[in-house]
């Protein structure tokens, strides 16, 4: 089976510090970008198969990077998992427009995401 | 004075009735003296006529009539009495002693009857008045009588002197008497006069009886009400239609004053819809001039969609009579022609006697910008700060977990988990505590107790307190003090907070293996403290921003987060700005930025003493 491939945007150095370890002790190949930009060269270079993105964030924020990413790549299937505070509800109108577009609630329990994605990966894998 | 000339007029005025009657009775005694001599003369020439010659023949001395008439006369006022024939020859005469019977010829008219006439006497006597008639007895042919009597002489009034006397008398006495009524009379006038007269020539400066000023004031005022009343009563009728057509304009003017110089902007719609009164303030707030406005539609000039819909509303409601128009609603809108305000809209409707009388509909604007930023700023604020709280929960949390699930023989994770829960810990701790004081000093709750103190040990604390912190990071800290530092008023517990929040920042941003230098100096009147440091500095827009409150320089080629959240340099400055002292910063991105606080020098003062 492939490595899968998980983009982390956040500039939060301890926080994909924290969430790299956890994913790349699951079996996952990890990118880190501080911003979108960063993470729209990162793209280019290689696909993921889920973009997990912070929302706030210097330079290009998640709100401009996720709909970008998935305009940019129209044929490619991969998850988007956009990191959110669970009060900040008035941020999840924009990510719900976007196809296969979920939430990831903070405060964040690498535990939990690195079980999500197993079952994400299970049902695609399941399915494809 | 005006009473006595009063008195001589009076007595004047008495001596000349006495003498008009005086006169009056003299000419009315003469003309009955008169009457009386004619009466005499004319029965005595009657009676003369009828006698015959022989019998009036007086030649014969004793004889004869006229000689007995004329010795038997009761008075002297018989002159002479004379029979004449033709001719003027005399055939009987009989005179006074002393009177010449006058030859004057008679009036043809004596033939047939009898008549009076005047004669003149001789110088210096009374003048004679003569009764003449024929004679019946004509045995001498023609003859004539002929009486004269003596014109009645002044001298009668010799007898009357007594009772003309006591009449003068009588009334000479009348005149003190009237004099004396008028003086009583005019009394109370006149002793107002006196009061008048006094009160002018003595003046106010001096002191007149109060007792007398009271009276005069007493009358006075008594005086004037009166004519006030009466004048009060015939302004009544004239003057009342201008007088109230005044009022009202000066009311109605007072009116306008008042809302123009309210500080919201005014609109009042007729009824109808029409605009009848705009206030100026207006104008500004919606950026529509007044002309535009006035006497216009709403439709005509509002182009703000929900100001339109409000008035819409509310003036259709009022036409329909409806009872939600008693009510006042408003809303909150941004002006479409005006940048950057927020507006805060009232309708009310203007209505009097509970609702009986409607004039249309009142809208007050006002401007509710600051408000609006106010409370947008304190939105940001709680945003920010509760970010600024889970950042580090978020990652404490993580790092805990992930502590949990590490192997227990990863020592590397082990201490680097517990190294970031630790800073996590600490920059929340910060954060907390820098929070509380910004909230104080923005309340004003924190007041600075400002002593006279040398800044050395203050300094040499706040050196050593940073001494651990830089070591952990391969920081060198050095302190530069002269020998001898001016005193300073300062409070040392808020001054420690800002100095603190400096050498923080100095170690925080700073490169592995750089340095931290705590110095001070004096410079003309002024204290300057410096915290230099080697970190990544500062880039020139950013300078003049650093101050704000919740800036953050972006880090984003920061290869390690710095963890700040924006407060540390806006309270640093906040407080230097609290002892009236500039804090500065001189920065050359790469190589390091220093700050420095400049404090002026407190004069020492006689018995205060250096803490």
């Amino acid at each position: 089976m492939t490595q899968r491939h998980i983009l982390l945007v956040d500039d939060e150095p301890h926080v994909t510090r924290v969430l790299r370890l956890a994913l790349e002790k699951a079996g996952y190949a990890v990118t880190v970008a501080h911003d979108g930009h960063a993470a729209l060269a990162c793209m280019a270079q290689q696909l993921p198969d889920v973009l997990i993105s912070d929302i706030q964030m210097d330079g290009m924020d998640g709100r401009t990077l996720c709909p970008r990413a998935r305009a940019a790549y129209p044929d490619h299937d991969f998850l988007i998992l956009v990191m959110t505070s669970m009060t900040a509800l008035e941020e999840r109108d924009w990510a719900r427009q976007l196809a296969n577009t979920e939430f990831l609630e903070k405060p964040l329990s690498p535990r939990q995401l690195v079980a999500r994605l197993a079952k994400h990966f299970a049902v695609s894998g399941a399915t494809a | 004075m005006k009473l006595n000339r009063i008195g001589i007029a009076l007595i004047v005025s008495a001596l000349g009735v006495i003498a008009l009657v005086v006169t009056l009775l003299v000419i009315r005694q003469q003309d009955s003296r008169a009457a009386e001599v004619r009466a005499k003369g004319v029965s005595l020439t009657r009676s003369l006529s009828s006698i015959p010659v022989q019998l009036l023949d007086n030649s014969k001395p004793g004889l004869g009539v006229l000689n007995t008439m004329f010795a038997y006369q009761d008075n002297g006022d018989l002159a002479y009495a004379a029979i004449t024939g033709a001719g003027g020859r005399t055939l009987a005469d009989v005179a006074g002693r002393g009177t010449f019977i006058p030859a004057t010829p008679l009036p043809a008219d004596a033939i047939t009857a009898f008549g009076q006439r005047s004669l003149p006497n001789k110088e210096g006597a009374r003048g004679l008045i003569e009764f003449y008639g024929p004679l019946a007895d004509r045995s001498q042919g023609q003859a004539f009588v002929r009486v004269g009597f003596y014109q009645p002489g002044y001298a009668v009034l010799a007898r009357d002197v007594s009772f003309l006397a006591l009449l003068a008398l009588t009334m000479f006495l009348l005149v003190p008497l009237v004099y004396i009524v008028i003086k009583r009379e005019m009394a109370p006038l006149d002793a107002l006069g006196r009061q008048l007269h006094q009160l002018a020539d003595v003046g106010m400066a001096q002191q007149a009886h109060a007792g007398d000023v009271r009276e005069l004031a007493g009358s006075l005022q008594a005086y004037l009400q009166f004519a006030s009343r009466r004048i009060a009563q015939l302004e009544h009728g004239s003057l009342n239609a201008s007088a109230d057509n005044q009022v009202l304009q000066y009311g109605s003017k007072k009116l306008a004053a008042a809302l123009q110089s309210l500080p919201d902007g005014l609109l009042m719609l007729a009824p109808g819809g029409l605009v009848t009164f705009a206030s100026d303030k207006v104008e500004p707030l919606l950026g529509i001039a007044i002309d535009d406005i006035l006497e216009q539609p709403v439709d005509a000039w509002c182009r703000d969609p929900a100001l339109r819909t409000l008035l819409g509303r509310h003036t259709s409601a009022q036409r329909g009579g409806q009872r939600d128009t008693v009510h006042a609603h408003s809303i909150d809108f941004v002006p479409v022609n005006v940048e950057g305000k927020y507006l805060s809209a009232t309708v009310q409707p203007l209505t009097a006697a509970h609702g009986a009388m409607a004039f249309g509909t009142l809208l007050v604007l006002r401007d509710v910008t600051r408000e609006q930023l106010a409370r947008q700023a304190g939105n940001d604020f709680v945003a920010h700060v509760s970010h600024e709280l889970k950042s580090p929960l978020n990652v404490i949390g993580m790092y805990a977990e992930t502590l949990a699930d590490a192997d227990a023989n990863d020592e590397t994770l082990r201490v680097e988990s517990l190294n970031v829960i630790q800073d996590e810990i600490e920059r929340m701790n910060a954060l907390v505590g820098n929070l509380l004081n910004v909230s104080k000093l923005e309340t004003g709750s924190m007041s600075p107790e400002r002593n006279r103190v040398r800044l050395d040990d203050l300094l040499r604390d706040a050196y050593e307190h940073a001494l651990p912190r830089a070591e952990g990071k391969q920081l060198r800290v050095s302190l530069d003090l002269p020998r001898e530092l001016e005193a300073v008023a300062i409070d040392k517990d808020l001054f420690r907070i800002a100095l603190n929040n400096l050498l923080t920042n100095a170690i925080k941003y700073n490169r592995p293996g750089g340095s931290v230098t705590l110095a001070a100096r004096n410079e003309d009147h002024e204290i300057v403290i410096s915290v230099r440091d080697t970190g990544i500095g500062i880039a020139a827009d950013d300078r003049e921003r650093v101050f704000d409150k919740f800036y953050r320089v972006s880090e984003r080629d920061a290869q390690a987060p710095r963890g700040g959240h924006g407060l540390g340099l806006y309270l640093a400055a906040q407080i230097v700005e609290l002892h009236h002292g500039r804090i500065v910063v001189d920065s050359e991105p790469g190589i390091g930025s220093t700050f420095s606080i400049h404090l002026k020098i407190a004069p020492a003062a006689a018995g205060v003493v250096t803490l």
